[in-house]
Parts: structure tokens; sequence; C-alpha cells
């Protein structure tokens, strides 16, 4: 099975927003919202040692996807090529995978009611075609590939020239996006855009925590004594004269 | 309050009475209300069966084989989805029709009242039957209605939870409100679907398996019930309805309140009673 992962070359990013425009083109994303961006870190460092660059930000397909865990419907499902998507026909739209994702991949599409997020142009590759974001990047910054295929771009660039995943020692769930590039440009991107820890929304937190341990125990107390009331009964045999067991 | 609900207890049949009451039959339901019932109850069985199997992650209470086997039958998790959609809309507009124009007939003050509205009687008799369930108490039940109170509390909580369950499902199905309002109708229609089916189990079994309730389960489909059952577990409603209510009690006057029209003489007794209850 493939493993899908992208990396992107930071040296060769000038921040052009190219893969915004196409990744809205080819999905339809509503005004206001981005499956795919490119944020700039701004201008750090006092002249003449100044540093800046770019961090190419979209949904990380992870190992070991906090989406998919908040998903209470199996909309957000991985299937074994490890491309995270979002199950049209299943998802009720109740934000619960948005507030899990560390890296704010994902958001709720206003026209459909749905969550909404990259998913490799998925798509485009059953067409034997690449990402949009890919196929359209100026610079050609953008690789695409399977990481499971020695002679893939993709895995020399992560296996023989060290490019790294936006992961901290807090949230490390695995993200299939890489970053290559000069260490203090790599490293600068990381500072500031960090993942965060997965968030639950208040009613996920309270169903899962509360309601859902509270439920299972009034139905297994009304089981149980229901259980008991019929061994009782298969005990007891049932009486002659039905309704003339007086009271 | 316990003195009067004693008095009214029913007394000891003798054997040839209990036979001659277990071969009158008096009517408890209208088709249109078994209808209903059974509609619903496969609706229930088929919303729980899928509903059950929706909930997967850290909302999942069905085991995986369980979850594999509805949505391998379904072919895949969105068909199963759209099962429970189309079911519950069915359920929405099945009661939407019934209540639009069953108002009158089954909605009316007087069927919610015996339905669901406990009185002194049914207080007692709900804190004496827990007391006899768990070997506490000897005491005779109080006589009750045409429902227990056990039944009326369950038909209140079903009364409450219908319409949420209704109204969260919408939410969810339209994407209706906001982010946030389904978010919380997902959670607030899992623990209505709860609190129901606590109770629910609780029904099932007295219906189909607890052996004093058969009658009741059979009421079910010929809409009839002996009167030696209705005698002996909802005395109160058997006093309105049964015409060898005189014999049986003997009371002066058998010929009268045998051959007149049951509701007229009897009917008027009713409200008395209740009103020196409360």
């Amino acid at each position: 099975m493939a493993r899908y992962a992208m990396v992107i070359d930071l040296r060769k990013c000038v921040g052009c927003q190219a893969c915004t425009v196409a990744c809205d083109k080819e999905w339809d994303v509503p005004l206001g919202f981005a499956r795919t961006r490119v944020q700039p870190t701004g201008v750090v460092g006092t002249f003449p040692r100044l540093a800046s660059g770019f961090r190419v930000a979209q949904c990380n397909q992870c190992e070991r996807p906090s989406c998919v865990a908040a998903c209470p419907t199996g909309a957000t499902h991985q299937p074994p090529d490890g491309i995270v998507r979002i199950d049209r026909g299943l998802c009720i739209g109740c934000g619960y995978c948005v507030e899990a994702c560390p890296y704010d991949a994902r958001y709720i599409n206003p026209v459909i009611n749905q969550a909404d997020k990259c998913d490799f142009c998925a798509a485009r590759l059953e067409r034997g075609l690449q990402p949009a974001c890919v196929a359209t990047c100026t610079a050609h910054a953008k690789y695409f590939g399977d990481l499971e295929d020695s002679n893939s771009e993709v895995f020399r660039m992560v296996y023989e020239k060290g490019a790294r995943r936006l992961q901290t020692m807090q949230v490390a769930i695995g993200p299939n996006v890489y970053y290559l590039g000069k260490k203090q440009e790599v490293d600068l991107v990381f500072a500031k855009f960090p993942p965060r820890a997965p968030r639950m929304v208040a009613s996920s937190e309270f169903w899962s925590r509360l309601l859902k341990p509270l439920v299972l125990a009034a139905v297994g107390a009304t089981f149980l004594g229901q259980a008991v009331a019929f061994f009782h009964q298969l005990a007891t045999g049932e009486p002659e004269h039905e309704s003339q067991e007086k009271t | 309050m316990a003195a009067p609900t004693i008095a009214q207890a029913p007394r000891p049949l003798t054997a040839r009475e209990a036979d001659a009451l277990s071969q009158r039959q008096v009517k408890k339901h209208d088709v249109a209300i078994m209808l209903l019932h059974w509609f619903n109850a496969i609706v229930w069985l088929l919303e729980l069966t899928t509903g059950l199997a929706l909930l997967t992650s850290s909302f999942r209470v069905a085991p995986w084989w369980y979850i594999q086997i509805v949505q391998g039958f379904f072919q895949s998790r969105a068909n199963m989805l759209q099962f429970h959609i189309a079911v519950g809309i069915t359920w929405i507009v099945v009661f939407v029709v019934y209540g639009t124009f069953g108002f009158r007939t089954y909605l009316k003050k007087e069927v919610l009242q015996r339905e669901i509205s406990l009185d002194g009687d049914d207080v007692q008799w709900l804190r004496i039957r827990a007391l006899r369930l768990l070997k506490c108490s000897d005491e005779p039940l109080p006589p009750q209605g045409i429902y227990n109170a056990g039944q009326k509390l369950f038909a209140l909580m079903v009364y409450a939870m219908v319409p949420v369950i209704m109204i969260t499902g919408l939410i969810m199905t339209f994407h209706l409100i906001g982010t946030t309002a389904v978010g919380w109708a997902a959670a607030i229609h899992f623990t209505a679907v709860g609190a129901v089916v606590s109770g629910l189990m609780i029904h099932v079994y007295m219906g189909a398996v607890f052996p004093e309730e058969k009658p009741a389960f059979f009421s079910m489909i010929t809409g009839m019930v002996n009167e030696l059952y209705a005698y002996s577990h909802h005395f109160k409603w058997w006093k309105e309805v049964s015409r060898v209510r005189a014999e049986i009690l003997h009371e002066p006057g058998p010929e009268v309140a045998a051959t007149a029209p049951p509701d007229t003489p009897q009917k008027r007794e009713t409200p008395g009673e209740g009103e020196k209850q409360q």
C-alpha cells in the first residue's frame, strides 16, 4: 500500500500563493476559507542579519489523526493509503474535528455545512494526476509521492536529505507533510507555527466523558435488573392462572 | 390518603368469579393506537440498530463486530446514515399526521390525564412496587387506572424525549442553526435515546416476557383484555368499563347497572372519586 507524503522545499517557496489559488479553483473553496495557504513568518532579526520564511499549511494526513478520533459518525476516516478523507454522506457538520486538528487545517464549509480539508487531491490521484498545488507550484517547491517507493523523490528527500515533520514533543501525531530547507529557515518556520494541542468542543467533551457513561450505566442497570427478574421467573415458573397471582 | 386507597383495593375473587371474569373481554385499545404502536416498534428497532452502528471513535457504544455486520448489510456507512434519516423522517411525518388528525380523539385532556398524570394512588403504587421487588414489603398494591404508575412514568419520559429526539435529529440531518448547535444536538440525541431505551427495555420485558402482563401484550394485537386481568391489574379502570361490576362488587341495584348503558351512571362517579383524593 502506498504511503503518500508531500515535501515542501522552503528554499524554493517564494510565497506567491499560486498553490492556494489552484486549490481554491480545483475544489470550489468558498471565499474566506482555504484548504491550503502560505503563511509568511514576517521578517525577523536586525539588519543585516535578517531572516524570513513561509509555511505552506494544509492537512498533514497524520498517521495518528486526532480528527478521526474526534469524529462521532466515522465521516472522517483514514483508508490504508493514509489519506484522511471526509465522507460527504456521513458528515453532520458538528465541528468536533475542526477543534481537534492541531494544524487548523479544517474548516466548516458554509455552503454545504460540512467539514472540509485537503485530501491530497485524492480525486486527481485516481486519474493519475498530481495534486493541483504541486502541479501549479511556480518554483517547483512542492513534491508529492509515495514514501514506500524508495525510488521516489519524496523518499530521497525524507530519508536521505532530512526533510522534517512539523511536530513538537507535546503534539506528535505523525504528519505526512515534510519541510526541507536550511536549518535556520526551517527552525524559524517551525518556531513561528507550532502545532497547538488538540481541543475538544464542550458538547463533545460533555458527551464522551459524562453522558456516554451515564447512559451506559442507566441502560446497563435496567438490563441487569431485568435479567435478575427473568432468572427469578425461570426459577419459580409461571403461575397456573395468569392474572390470578393475587396482589 | 392511604385509608381510602386500601378500601378501594380489589377483594380476592372466588374461583367461580375469576373464571367468569376471565371469559369476558373489554376493549382497551383502538385500531389506530395498535397500528401506531407497532409502527413505532418497527421504527425503534430499525433506528436503534442503525444508530448503534453509526457511533464511532470515543462515542462508540457497540462492539466492532456489530458495527461491521450492520454497515456490511448496508454496503457503506453513508447508506446506513441515509437509511437512519429516511426512517426517522418517516417517523416524524407519521407522528405529525397523527397529531394533527388524531388531536381531538387521542390527545385530548382526559386521555393525556389518564396516560401521564400521577395521582396519590400512583405514588403509593410506585413505593410499594419497589419495596415488593426488593422483598421488603407484602402490602397490597393500590388499585390502578387504565395504565399503572410505572407505565405512566415511562409515558411521561417518552412524551418528553420523543420531540427532543426528533428536533435534534432534524438539526443534524439538515445542519440547522450552526456548528455548535449540531454538536450539542448529537450529544442530546444520544442521551434522549438512552433515557428512553433504559425504560424501553422494561416495557419490552413486561410485555413480552413477564407472565402477569401477558394479556397486556395480546391487547396490543386484539385490542381486548379479559376482565380478570383488568380487575386485578387495573381495578379503577375495570370499575369504569365492566358490565358485571355490580355483581362482583355486590352493589345495590344490579339490574340498573347491568342493563343501562355503562357510561352514564359510572362516568359521573369517577370524577367524584378523583376530587375526593385531591
